[in-house]
């Protein structure tokens, strides 16, 4: 009876200890929040006594609701996802690729059949902050809710409003293509359990008004680190990197972190401010991919205050260094004889198709938004953006007509576009890639179409 | 937006919006039709000037870029040593078939001989690949731009 005793014992010990090493390891890889780097002070946002950092800019708190509601809809940069390429705005089915399957955005217009037209408020408050769907089933993360969750009430009310003004569009996204075990919504619950903190913003009363603007605009609206946070083994924004890049979707979110070698410690506050605004800023490249997407739908069309707001929040977060990334600011030489000697097809690609606009140096005869010396994605040794740019083109929407770059993925097999890659990241970054046609292959097949 | 540019020794004034590409400002307003659309994307070649001195894709270059910079295109390059030795090597060899892209190659060749008088074929190759011509009159060019080089050491 002793011994039994005592083995009880040791099993229920064994039980206990198990429990709380997994409750650690939960714990662990939840990790810290993403304004926990600040040190945690942090108050309801009724008792921040300097302002309100939520809502619109002070400049349009007379605004009708609608116009309130359109602004923070494009902070939220809802439209981008909600959006298919070449399909109505917000009838949802844009493709998001994972190495799992596929799974396709919704129509979030007013129809009451395929939209959210019978969305109450509170299922519609449950959708931003809970990721709970009208019919109780858990969204995927993929709907950026854990972000979205710092939104107040009044600004995702606002939102909705804004969204049930628009045209109703009777749409049916594709049935995603999850394998098992991704394709059990319930078992979101628990990913939402460990991982959605569930709490509206919370301004840190050590910070000025500014500061908090950017934090609440970063964070709740612009989600920046959905796509610039690495992700955890949950698919969670690991936040003890916060804003050191990762892979999204085929291309790379660079690091926007203060580093100065690998992050944004080289850029000034004009230079970030205009890369936000413009999709641009001299030296440092402009934005493609879905950065260039944010900057259109999103960003181009906030104010200048909230601009800067977000540029001081973003200085503040601790550097965090990317491996392997060096960057070169210096052009190349103005001999196609100088600089890179291996990669004959490279070479012969670039200089057909390439070198009238961006020149044997880099630096653009056209415009200096084509210019590649300094940019993030020429200093890239993988190379990721830079062969999807070539694969699909780019183009800046604003300033109205200030870039255009046509699409090689249809003229250029997957060996070309490797080669011309290596060329143009060895001869104008700081280290050349070395892409293969498998890499390519696999680069096409990730991006959304 | 009223803009002043020196064309081909000139300057001229004209009102265009400033994302108008050049090409446009040329041909249509400037009545510069010597210089030609081809692609409208920077991809064949046959729309260069120089700005500068230096070949551009006018069909991409909004005017509004250019603030007081200096155009040159083929109804004056022959204005230039270098260009008038070009168009004689050209007539010369006869390299022209239809001509559509020849004032775009002409262009780009002379820029090259400006800044390269002896280019080897890796010269050629590096500064014309970007000039497509329909008639594949490319051996002729690359001969002509041998024979304007070799003139104009001797």
């Amino acid at each position: 009876m002793v011994v039994r005793a005592g083995i009880v014992r040791v099993f229920i010990g064994a039980v206990i200890v198990g429990a709380i090493v997994a409750l650690g390891a939960v714990w662990y890889v939840r990790g810290p929040d993403p304004l926990a780097f600040t040190g945690g002070k942090s108050v309801a946002l009724a008792d921040y006594k300097d302002g309100d950092p939520t809502g619109v800019p002070t400049s349009m708190r007379q605004a009708s609701l609608l116009e309130r509601g359109r602004y923070l809809t494009e902070a939220a940069d809802c439209g981008v996802c909600h959006t298919a390429p070449g399909g109505k705005e917000y009838a949802g089915g844009f493709a998001f690729k994972m190495p799992f399957g596929t799974m396709y955005s919704t129509n979030i217009t007013p129809d009451k059949e395929t939209g959210i037209g019978k969305y109450t408020d509170q299922e519609f408050l449950d959708a931003m902050h809970r990721g709970i769907r009208r019919d109780g089933a858990r969204l995927y993360p993929a709907m950026p809710y854990t972000s979205y969750a710092y939104i107040t009430d009044a600004d995702a009310l606002a939102i909705k409003a804004y969204l049930f003004s628009l045209a109703s569009v009777r749409a049916v996204p594709p049935e995603n293509t999850l394998m098992f075990p991704f394709n059990q919504r319930w078992a979101m619950a628990f990913w939402s359990l460990v991982f959605n903190r569930d709490t509206r913003f919370r301004p840190d009363p050590s910070q000025s008004l500014k500061w908090n603007r950017g934090a609440y605009l970063a964070e709740a609206l612009a989600h920046c680190g959905e796509c610039h946070t690495p992700r955890n083994i949950g698919f969670a924004l690991n936040n003890r990197e916060k804003f050191a890049g990762a892979p999204v979707g085929g291309w790379r979110a660079f690091n926007i972190s203060p580093d100065k070698a690998t992050g944004l410690g080289g850029w000034s506050d004009e230079d970030i401010a205009s890369y936000l605004s413009l999709g641009h800023a001299p030296g440092h490249g402009t934005a493609s991919g879905a950065m260039g997407e944010a900057v259109d739908h999103s960003f181009s069309k906030m104010t200048q205050a909230d601009i800067e707001a977000m540029v001081a929040f973003v200085r503040s977060v601790p550097p965090s260094t990317t491996p392997d990334f060096a960057l070169r600011s210096a052009p190349a030489p103005a001999s196609h004889k100088d600089g890179v000697a291996a990669n004959l097809l490279g070479k012969k690609i670039f200089e057909g198709a390439c070198a009238s606009c961006h020149g044997w140096t880099g630096e653009s005869a056209v415009s200096p938004f084509a210019t590649l010396t300094g940019s993030a994605a020429i200093n890239d040794p993988s190379a990721t953006n830079v062969a999807q740019i070539v694969i699909g083109g780019t183009r800046r929407l604003t300033p109205a007509r200030a870039l255009s770059m046509p699409s090689f993925g249809h003229v250029l097999s997957d060996d070309e576009i490797a080669a011309v890659s290596n060329y143009v990241t060895a001869r104008f970054g700081a280290k050349g890639s070395s892409l293969t046609a498998r890499d390519v292959a696999n680069m096409r097949a990730q991006v959304s179409d | 937006m009223a803009t002043t540019l020196t064309i081909n020794g000139q300057e001229r004034s004209f009102d265009a919006p400033p994302e108008m590409p050049l090409l446009w400002v040329l041909r249509d307003i400037l009545g510069l039709t010597g210089t030609k659309f081809g692609c409208g994307m920077a991809q064949c070649g046959a729309c260069t000037v120089h700005v500068d001195g230096k070949p551009v894709r006018s069909c991409v270059l909004p005017v509004g870029n250019l603030q007081s910079r200096t155009i040159t295109t083929i109804e004056g390059i022959g204005a230039t040593p270098v260009g008038a030795g070009v168009q004689k090597a050209w007539l010369d060899l006869e390299v022209v078939q239809c001509g559509y892209c020849q004032s775009g190659q002409i262009m780009s060749a002379a820029a090259l001989l400006a800044s390269t008088p002896d280019p080897d074929d890796s010269d050629i190759d590096a500064a014309m690949a970007g000039n497509i011509c329909r008639c594949g009159t490319y051996v002729r060019i690359r001969a002509a731009i041998k024979q304007a080089a070799a003139t104009q050491k001797s």
